[in-house]
């Protein structure tokens, strides 16, 4: 038995929401859907495979202020950035919540991330099932699924005129005690992604091919902008800087990626990453091999974002299978 | 697919191989979109098979060339790219006996993104008035009496020239704010080979690393600047912008400007100077009037 | 508009001529609005297109550049080269949205005191009359 909710119930709920929260939602700005906030229901669209940017700057934004400082007649005085208001966001794909879960082991370790601690403590994830996968979809090959509602605080998926709801969290049943649900025995017919990878053997195989050439080929077509880092739920990293005025400094935390040549210069203009090759090896080893080993997990959850948006094809999921052969040259169909 | 096109290209690039003429072959393989292609390097004889042209070519392959200037590579380039092997070349930057140029009488290309391509040519194509490459080493295909385009290559700078202030600036504002500043449009082009960017420049800090519409713009802005004279129209840049900033708008007014004025394209020959790295004592640009 | 307002405008003068054309201006004591901040470069072409756009992002309302006359470079051709870096930094401005009147590149001579008060003038007037800046300009 599933509970259900109509599509018009839905729209009235989501108004509701808007009275006291942000509603941050799928929305068109210049023909791509990416996650804005929204002012009404119409905005939002329900009808997209998946946005063209990941959910991740709505709890760890493209940039934001960490603090400011004031300094008047002698005084030095520390201003934290507040985060007042609680949000929603609404229509997250499963591998976009997944990679939540992974900023979270990240940010939330401690010590914790205030900023992003605060931005996740106040606000509730609405899971949305994918009614069909993109060619880049590859969730099921990293541990999700098109319908997994494991990382939400509440999941929908589409049935017929309505959504099947589901209340995964506190949080989540919270913001849906005062719905009026219905009982239905549909449930969402279940979806594939196109390929399926073998995985297991990534970690096991990376540790072998550090020193091998494959990254050198790999990198030979590799142009190094940071589009793969930018539009990755999972990548976190980041760059500070202070930025003084007359009456204030403002401490600035903006994105940065481990594929731009300054990403790892020290003072006196030491790089231990120099060659485009330990860059491009840099981004693979961190998702299939540091990050496993520390946290547990991969860190890609499948979104396929980096595959459809390389300039130049550079696709992980050709990597994952080309490591875990051996003597494998890139670009070569075995 | 051109079969005949593909196998002189294979043929090509197994004698150079082979012969040890060239070290690297810089052409273009299948995706694993299975639709698309991309750019690849073969260094061996035998993985030439690997190598595929079709309408889907779009990536300007004279950009690695600036990554390969130790040995003698071979680049296949379409006449756009060809064009711009000739700013490298006016411009320093790669030595003529250490390229060997595959030019490709070109057809057009479709736009291309991954797993989905157009039918219909990219409108440069459509505009295009040169269809074979203006330099290469060896040549594939046979150049043709070549169409005037009836179209102005101008029309779309000139539709938001017709603007007002207000809506120019609303309408860039509207698209700077969208840069999530991935660069990805500098590093796949080719006239961008500066060692340190003024983007990265830390003193003077000339563009701040926050990501907001005031930066961007300043990023966006003098990158096009940078480009004038020099811009081959590729349209790379707007290709790989995963927010779809029209940068080809920008880079075309450039373009346009400098045909006005110094009656200069870029890249149709090594020889000439490009017009900001030049003068005429003569003209007079309406300044000091 | 109100009466008060007084925008801002920053002055890139050579300083082999317009900036001696400006201090002539002073010593003959004709006066010019106090709304141009002078910063004096060795020479017009040493006004990168980047201090231009910085300018207008800092929030400057106007930009005005003076060189030598063509021919009389200090340094030969160094304004030859700025002519034509000027020319495309002004229609790129406009095409971004800045009015072409907020821009404006002239050649003064270290004798042209008077002249370089009355271009200032008009430019100050100019640009005072577009009012300030739009919002995000």
């Amino acid at each position: 038995m599933t509970k259900t909710i109509s599509k018009k119930e839905l729209a009235s709920w989501l108004d509701g929401l808007m009275k006291d929260r942000n509603l941050i939602a799928p929305a068109l700005a210049d023909q791509q859907t990416v996650f804005k906030p929204v002012a009404s229901v119409d905005e939002i669209a329900f009808d997209f495979k998946n946005t063209a940017l990941s959910p991740k700057e709505w709890f760890f934004p493209t940039t934001e202020p960490l603090f400011t400082i004031y300094q008047k007649d002698g005084v030095t005085e520390l201003q934290p950035i507040d985060i007042e208001k609680e949000s929603v966001v609404f229509g997250i794909r499963p591998c976009d919540a997944a990679g939540m879960k992974l900023l979270d082991k990240v940010f939330l370790a401690p010590p914790a991330d205030a900023m992003y601690a605060e931005r996740r403590e106040k606000t509730t994830l609405i899971g949305l099932a994918c009614s069909e996968a993109a060619p880049q979809c590859f969730c099921t090959s990293m541990g999700s699924s098109p319908g997994n509602a494991g990382d939400v605080d509440i999941m929908l998926a589409e049935v017929g005129e309505g959504y099947t709801v589901e209340a995964v969290t506190e949080k989540g049943n919270a913001l849906i005690s005062n719905l009026k649900l219905s009982d239905s025995n549909e449930s969402a017919p279940e979806v594939k992604c196109p390929a399926e990878l073998q995985v297991k053997d990534v970690s096991k195989a990376m540790q072998t091919r550090f020193e091998d050439d494959y990254w050198s080929r790999v990198a030979d077509r590799c142009v190094h902008c940071n589009i793969c880092a930018y539009v990755c739920p999972n990548c976190h990293c980041f760059d500070i800087r202070d930025y003084p005025t007359s009456e204030k400094t403002e401490r600035i935390r903006c994105w940065d990626s481990c594929q731009s040549p300054g990403f790892t210069r020290a003072a006196g203009g030491h790089t231990p990453r120099p060659t485009k090759a330990s860059r491009l090896r840099q981004r693979f080893y961190h998702k299939l091999l540091y990050f496993p080993e520390r946290f547990g997990d991969y860190q890609c959850t499948g979104c396929g974002r980096c595959v459809a948006l390389c300039p130049v094809n550079i696709d992980i999921r050709e990597i994952i299978t080309d490591i875990q052969k051996p003597g494998v040259k890139s670009g070569t169909k075995a | 697919m051109d079969e005949n096109i593909i196998n002189q290209i294979r043929e090509k690039a197994k004698e150079l191989l082979s012969s040890g003429t060239v070290e690297c072959v810089i052409g273009y393989e299948a995706g694993t979109d299975g639709m698309t292609s991309r750019p690849a390097f073969i260094y061996e004889a035998s993985d030439v098979e690997r190598l595929v042209f079709d309408n889907t070519c779009t990536h300007n392959l004279a950009t690695y060339l600036i990554n390969k200037k130790t040995n003698k590579v071979a680049v296949v380039v379409k006449p756009c790219d060809a064009r711009g092997i000739n700013v490298l070349l006016s411009e320093r930057q790669i030595e003529r006996e250490k390229v060997y140029v595959i030019g490709i009488v070109c057809q057009g290309v479709v736009p291309v993104s991954w797993s989905g391509s157009g039918k219909d040519l990219q409108m440069r194509c459509k505009l295009c008035n040169q269809h074979a490459p203006v330099i290469y080493d060896f040549l594939i295909g046979e150049p043709a009496v070549e169409p005037v385009p009836t179209v102005s290559p101008w029309t779309s700078v000139a539709e938001m020239e017709s603007k007002s202030s207000a809506e120019k600036t609303d309408y860039w504002n509207k698209q700077f704010s969208k840069c999530i500043r991935c660069y990805a449009c500098r590093q796949v082009c080719m006239g961008c080979y500066c060692k340190e960017c003024f983007v990265e420049l830390l003193d003077p800090e000339w563009v701040g690393i926050k990501i907001d519409t005031s930066e961007n713009s300043m990023w966006n802005m003098i990158r096009a600047f940078h480009l004038s004279g020099r811009c081959i129209g590729c349209g790379e840049c707007a290709r790989v912008c995963p927010v779809d900033i029209p940068l080809g708008l920008l880079n075309m007014k450039l373009a346009k400007e400098v045909a006005e004025h110094f009656e200069y394209r870029a890249g149709l020959s090594a020889e000439v100077r490009a017009p900001l790295a030049t003068f005429n004592k003569e003209e007079n640009l309406g300044i000091g009037e | 508009m109100s009466v008060d307002y007084q925008p801002k405008i920053i002055g890139f003068l050579c300083n082999w001529c317009s900036y001696a054309g400006a201090d002539m201006a002073g010593t003959s004591r004709i006066t010019y609005p106090s709304n141009i901040r002078i910063i004096r470069v060795p020479c017009s072409g040493r006004v990168d297109p980047l201090f231009i756009a910085k300018c207008f992002k800092e929030g400057a309302d106007g930009v005005f550049i003076a060189g030598c006359h063509p021919g009389d470079c200090h340094y030969v051709e160094g304004n030859y080269y700025a002519r034509r870096r000027f020319v495309l930094m002004g229609s790129l401005l406009e095409y971004l949205g800045i009015e072409k009147e907020r821009y404006q590149v002239e050649w003064v001579s270290a004798s042209e005191g008077k002249k370089f008060t009355q271009l200032v003038s008009a430019f100050t007037d100019k640009v005072a009359g577009l009012g300030p800046r739009a919002e995000g300009q």
